[in-house]
């Protein structure tokens, strides 16, 4: 039965011997150009605005993303029912008013609760 | 293939109920606020009213996924009368403590309602959805005081060790899946049973999917989260991590071991058993050396795991008989250990509630200082450790019972522990019933007043913990009649 794994074993010590191999390779013969912008962190090309450990950021952006979340998720399901939704009839019609009025109570009381102010 | 809306009527005015708590959170302020408790109780009682209705009728919707027996009509029922007792001791909490009150009653629902889903859920993929919303809701709870390092400690340790026992069960039942091609329950006992001698691979998976039940009852070793986490939560949140969301872990435990892993009981049994033992052990001898009562509650429910755990070493694959009789002695020990322990936390609560210490030096005294609540505290911790007549007593009863079905040298082995461990508990709980009645009250002491809701909550367990412990029967004529195996 484990002879059926040997394949298995061999694709992982090659996998493993060719990552190892080329690290110590490329450590043996890589060139060596240290410069500042090397070190910075990636923030998509632009240039870093502020130390990243030391920088505190509003707690608001995660309401924001929650949001963003409600909305996301309400479209998920919104794209795959509206392509069979003559196949669901009335009754699928009832079943999408009830999730989407249940996203809806999640939204009024973000809203409710001052979710949206940015100040 | 129509929906049987009746069958999971329960679930649907839960679901209802938390809406309107939300709903009423944004609506009322400030004191107000304290009305959507009773909000919760309302609709929590109409959840009751239709559980009960269903008892008798065996129904099945979505495709087989979702099934309501008399087996889950037990299960459900435990569950809402602990919503019941819980919002009880909630109300002073929650209303004085200034936390937020309407976030904490809707994740109490949402969480009450993964926890209805599971004794009814027949599939692994609706398992794992019932599982998270019991434990997704429970982390945020935890972590309720957020100012408070230790509940923050709490909330952090219970999230980290939740989700790796969740990523083990995933990838377990990922595994179970392709190895039997289904999810359904029954499916998975069929492809395991008509199949060769099962694959190495197929055991461990399976041992995977135990490990993310073993943390929802926190079995050991999967315990570490619960001291920590108990000792940090507020208190009624600690009550229902310690009483409705272990219940509801044994109610998935029940379901994948019973049904879909039942030909395989003769790998899974020993282990589990070997579990229990080292469960019961070691929480007991821990609870030994607490001094703060809460963490000597959290030790005593993780050795009450270890007790429950027992029946299921018993299990032997193919033997109705003896794996019925396993399932109905947890069930009896789940509505036992339910009664007592949410009535242990309701006492804590009205005694440590204001001072905020829970040293079990806080309790010196309290014969004199407020008999009731003394009273109780006796009775409840008197159950807990099994002595008669109480329902603790009957609950032990009904294991030994099931051991009995088919005496087997392992099953000896297993009881015997069990009367040792009994013996090693009243060690520990005899000590906080010697520091009640016979310790001097401190002078400083504050005068308690556990409010209305509490010591109605409170008084109704005590006399449920001494009626059940002279007529059992009230129970036991139920869940002897159940079994998880019923025909498709």
């Amino acid at each position: 039965m484990f002879e059926e794994y040997l394949p298995v074993l061999i694709l992982a010590v090659v996998a493993t011997a060719f990552a190892a191999g080329s690290l110590v390779v490329s450590s043996l013969v890589g060139p060596r150009v240290p410069n500042p912008t090397k070190l910075s962190a990636y923030e998509c090309g632009n240039e870093p605005l502020a130390e990243i450990r030391t920088t505190r950021f509003p707690i608001r952006f995660y309401l924001v993303a929650m949001l963003f979340l409600i909305f996301d998720i309400e479209t998920v399901f919104l794209y795959p029912w509206a392509v069979v939704f003559r196949s669901f009839g009335w009754f699928g019609l009832a079943q999408m008013g009830v999730f989407v009025a249940i996203l809806g109570v999640a939204f009024v009381y973000e809203f409710g609760r001052g979710g949206l102010e940015w100040d | 293939m129509p929906i049987d809306f009746l069958a999971i009527a329960p679930e649907i005015a839960l679901t209802v109920t938390a809406l309107l708590v939300l709903a009423a959170d944004l609506a009322l302020r400030g004191d107000a606020k304290q009305l959507v408790n009773p909000i919760t109780a309302l609709g929590t009682v109409v959840a009751l009213v239709f559980t009960v209705v269903l008892w008798g009728q065996d129904r099945v919707t979505f495709n087989g996924m979702f099934v309501v027996d008399d087996y889950a009509v037990i299960f459900k029922v435990l569950f809402l009368g602990t919503l019941l007792a819980v919002l009880g001791i909630s109300w002073r909490f929650f209303a004085e403590g200034r936390y937020f009150q309407g976030e904490y009653y809707f994740l109490l629902i949402t969480a009450f309602i993964g926890m209805l889903i599971m004794p009814s859920a027949r599939d692994l993929l609706l398992l794992f959805v019932a599982l998270e919303t019991v434990s997704i809701p429970a982390f945020v709870m935890v972590g309720l005081r957020k100012r408070d390092l230790y509940s923050s400690e709490a909330s952090m340790k219970f999230f980290l060790v939740g989700v790796l026992s969740v990523a083990f069960m995933l990838f377990g039942m990922s595994m179970v899946y392709g190895f039997t091609g289904t999810t359904d329950l029954a499916g998975i006992a069929a492809a395991i049973g008509a199949g060769p001698s099962p694959d190495p691979l197929l055991l461990a998976s399976v041992l995977l999917v135990i490990v993310g039940f073993g943390f929802k009852i926190a079995a050991v070793p999967f315990h570490f989260w619960a001291p920590d986490t108990y000792a940090g939560a507020p208190m009624p949140v600690a009550a229902m991590l310690a009483v409705a969301s272990k219940a509801a872990g044994f109610a998935g435990m029940i379901a994948v071991a019973f049904i879909a892993f039942e030909p395989l009981a003769d790998v899974w049994a020993p282990l589990l058993g070997v579990l229990a033992i080292l469960t019961m052990s070691i929480g007991n001898l821990i609870a030994l050396q607490q001094r703060d009562l809460i963490r000597l509650l959290a030790y005593s429910s993780i050795a009450q795991a270890g007790y429950m755990l027992i029946p299921f070493g018993l299990a032997q694959p193919g033997n109705v008989a003896v794996n019925d009789a396993a399932v109905q002695a947890v069930l009896f020990y789940l509505i036992a250990y339910a009664v007592m322990n949410v009535g242990a936390f309701g006492v804590a609560i009205a005694v440590n509630r204001r001072t905020g210490l829970r040293s079990i030096g806080d309790y010196s005294g309290l014969g004199e200082r407020n008999p009731l609540m003394a009273v109780a505290m006796t009775v409840f911790l008197l159950s807990l450790g099994g002595a008669p007549p109480t329902v603790g007593l009957f609950a032990k009863l009904a294991i030994i019972e099931a051991v009995t079905v088919e005496v087997t040298g392992f099953g000896l082995v297993l009881a015997t522990f069990l009367v040792i461990n009994s013996v090693i508990a009243f060690s520990y709980y005899l000590k906080v019933v010697r520091t009640m009645w016979m310790g001097a009250a401190p002078v400083d002491a504050p005068v308690l007043q556990p409010g209305f809701n509490l010591s109605a909550v409170v008084v109704v367990l005590m006399l449920g913990t001494v009626l059940l412990g002279i007529l059992p029967g009230l129970v036991s004529d139920f869940s002897a009649l159940t079994s998880v195996q019923a025909a498709p």
